[in-house]
């Protein structure tokens, strides 16, 4: 039966040339380390978000009046909807968290480098759009603390002159977060980002695969160095072959991630869900601690520090700016960052300074 | 990244020379930016202000304490008036009663806590009430504005013996004891399921019910009703507690699912590692 398929299959698409082109004979930098398997792992995540967001789109009702019943049935009544929650929350900073570790991993190993640097700039947009992702499904479950994060972020646009209100309002629908906010969150949530998420991920995959995975700046490539004077694909004729050594690889961290995700779901389930999560929204009752989630409260603790909130926030945007745009702005040939020791040192001194603004909000 | 710099340098000094919590309030959690405020309440903004004797100037703060203020209960909904309008919050027009007489401050409580006010009306610190006008009425024991949350804790020494002894009253307090321990109990567990997102609201209705019945017959002060209605409360607070039992099982039984998930994703962890670690044909 198999074979048969296989056969059919053959005639029709020439399947094994098709894997032999895109699987056994596309190789990987000699090399390579297990960081570059962060990537992979997000992408998996991503797909996990697609999954598990699918069976809560069919319990969740996304109205003000209903979306916190609908939220609390699904942890309750709903016949394992408690884990496809716990997994869509969990899984959600699993993805935001293996993002992060592959954009250091890229930087570190200056794989944004020529000709890479669209490549990074994709990447880089998928992080924001991975955040996007989380602010606007933080508010679906209309809590205590979906809807007073949300009050938050939805008034950083009016920071701006002129056409701040305009920005405010328009992700409001209202004066305040209401029920609009929460039919417009949702809508941006379930179509627009999956879409735009989509979009990059299809060309950031395409640039990889057409230019070649980067080599590490460490130990040896097998490959002799070359100028991109022209187009050609980094095929590393030495290296590994992408499958089964490095999808092996890849298979190893995605299975210790997910072990990672279901220990946080049997040991620490009110870790990301707290008490405010599980109460209600009210308007009129103000909790006593409002924090955004981990991944944003480096930015929150800055704009608390800097008095002049237009000035907080468009230095967060320069930030963000340089962020993109770095390979175009950083523009040595070196790639190996140990043999540049002010890019090391200021690279390193941001990651601090990151993880003290985090810490200081989560405490402050 | 020159530029970047500079505003660095410029920012730095700038956290130093405010009081970045109280700025951050101001522009961030206050009008307009917090959403939805409270409705503007005269009878707060005017009770607390300079012009009031410090002994009324407190009230404010300490309803904000309250129980009744955790609850939604406000001024107008004890006093009457009209909090939204400041020339007419007083007006008897706007149903204003201002504070009740001693006497008649069961009545004023009762309007919502109508058992209560029945089963009171029939004890005897009611009974004494109304035939002197002197004898305890709600304030007495709960205070006033800053009203708790009803519990047998109450029930003091130190209170009681202010009017009469001690002994009859710890006879009480022992034949609440039991339905007191237990609607403590139960309502620590519905705490500890909602902090786990499971929807217990059956549940916070049953406890609710029950909790008032039980306060209404309190307030009867007699002994032998309290001990002969216990059981039937203690049943009604185990059907409630059954309910729970069941939802703990399946929170354990969620645990157990995913700490075998767990299990089976280090397995095939393992496995691959060892696929990867054999050598190749």
């Amino acid at each position: 039966m198999w074979v048969r398929i296989r056969n059919w299959l053959e005639i029709r698409i020439g399947l094994e040339e098709l894997i032999r082109a895109q699987l056994t004979e596309y190789r990987v930098p000699r090399n390579i380390n297990i960081t570059y398997t962060f990537g992979f792992v997000a992408l998996f995540a991503f797909l996990i978000q697609v999954i598990t967001g699918f069976f809560l789109l069919m319990y969740y009702v996304p109205y003000s009046e209903m979306a916190f019943r609908s939220i609390q049935d699904i942890m309750t009544t709903v016949p394992y909807g408690w884990l496809f929650r716990q997994i869509h929350v969990v899984g959600s900073n699993l993805m935001v968290v293996m993002i992060l570790l592959h954009t250091l991993s890229v930087f570190f190993m200056g794989g944004y480098k020529k000709p890479r640097e669209l490549t990074w700039v994709l990447g880089t947009l998928m992080l924001l759009v991975t955040v996007t992702f989380c602010v606007s499904g933080y508010l679906l479950p209309w809590s205590q603390l979906s809807y007073w994060a949300t009050t938050i972020a939805t008034m950083i646009p009016t920071a701006f002159p002129i056409v701040g209100d305009l920005i405010s309002e328009l992700m409001k629908g209202s004066e305040q977060v209401s029920g609009i906010t929460l039919n417009r969150f949702f809508a941006i949530h379930v179509m627009l980002l999956p879409l735009i998420i989509a979009v990059l991920l299809g060309l950031h995959l395409f640039l990889v695969r057409r230019i070649g995975i980067s080599s590490p700046p460490f130990g040896k490539s097998g490959e002799a160095e070359r100028p991109w004077t022209e187009y050609r694909h980094d095929s590393h004729g030495e290296g590994y072959p992408f499958f089964p050594d490095f999808v092996l690889k890849e298979m190893i961290m995605v299975m210790f991630a997910c072990a990672v995700m279901f220990f946080l779901i049997s040991f620490l389930p009110t870790l990301l869900l707290p008490e405010e999560a599980n109460i209600p929204a009210d308007p009129f009752k103000t909790p006593a601690h409002i924090k955004p989630e981990w991944y944003l409260l480096a930015p929150y603790q800055m704009l608390k520090i800097i008095p002049n909130k237009f000035l907080g926030i468009s230095l967060q945007l320069i930030i963000i700016a340089v962020f993109i745009l770095w390979p175009f702005l950083e523009r040595k040939e070196e790639n190996n960052i140990l043999k540049r020791p002010r890019l090391l040192g200021f690279s390193i001194l941001s990651l601090i300074l990151w993880v003290v603004f985090t810490v200081w909000g989560k405490y402050s | 990244m020159r530029t970047l710099l500079t505003l660095l340098v410029i920012l730095l000094p700038s956290v130093g020379l405010t009081d970045y919590r109280e700025e951050f309030r101001k522009e961030f959690l206050t009008k307009p930016w917090a959403g939805v405020q409270a409705p503007k309440n005269v009878c707060v903004e005017c009770h607390a202000s300079e012009m009031m004797k410090p002994e009324i100037r407190v009230i404010p703060s300490q309803w904000e304490m309250s129980w009744h203020y955790q609850n939604g209960v406000s001024c107008h909904n004890c006093h009457g008036g009209d909090p939204q309008d400041e020339a007419n919050s007083m007006s008897p027009e706007r149903g204003f009663v201002g504070t009740p007489k001693y006497a008649k401050v069961p009545e004023f409580c009762g309007k919502c806590h109508v058992g209560i006010l029945k089963n009171f009306l029939e004890s005897g610190h009611g009974k004494t009430l109304k035939a002197s006008g002197k004898g305890p009425n709600c304030v007495t024991c709960h205070g006033v504005h800053n009203i708790q949350k009803a519990s047998i804790n109450i029930i003091s020494e130190q209170l009681c013996t202010k009017c009469h002894s001690y002994d009859r009253v710890k006879i009480m307090k022992q034949a609440l004891f039991v339905t007191e321990n237990k609607i403590n109990d139960v309502d620590k567990s519905l705490k500890m399921l909602k902090s786990e997102g499971v929807y217990t609201e059956d549940e916070d209705k049953d406890l609710f019910s029950t909790q008032a019945e039980f306060r209404t017959l309190f307030h009867t002060e007699n002994v032998s009703l309290v001990r002969e209605r216990t059981d039937g409360f203690i049943k009604k607070l185990n059907q409630i507690e059954v309910k729970m039992q069941k939802t703990f099982e399946e929170l354990r039984f969620r645990r157990n699912f995913s700490a075998f998930l767990m299990l089976i994703f280090i397995g095939m962890g393992v496995g691959l590692v060892i696929l990867m670690k054999s050598p190749k044909e």
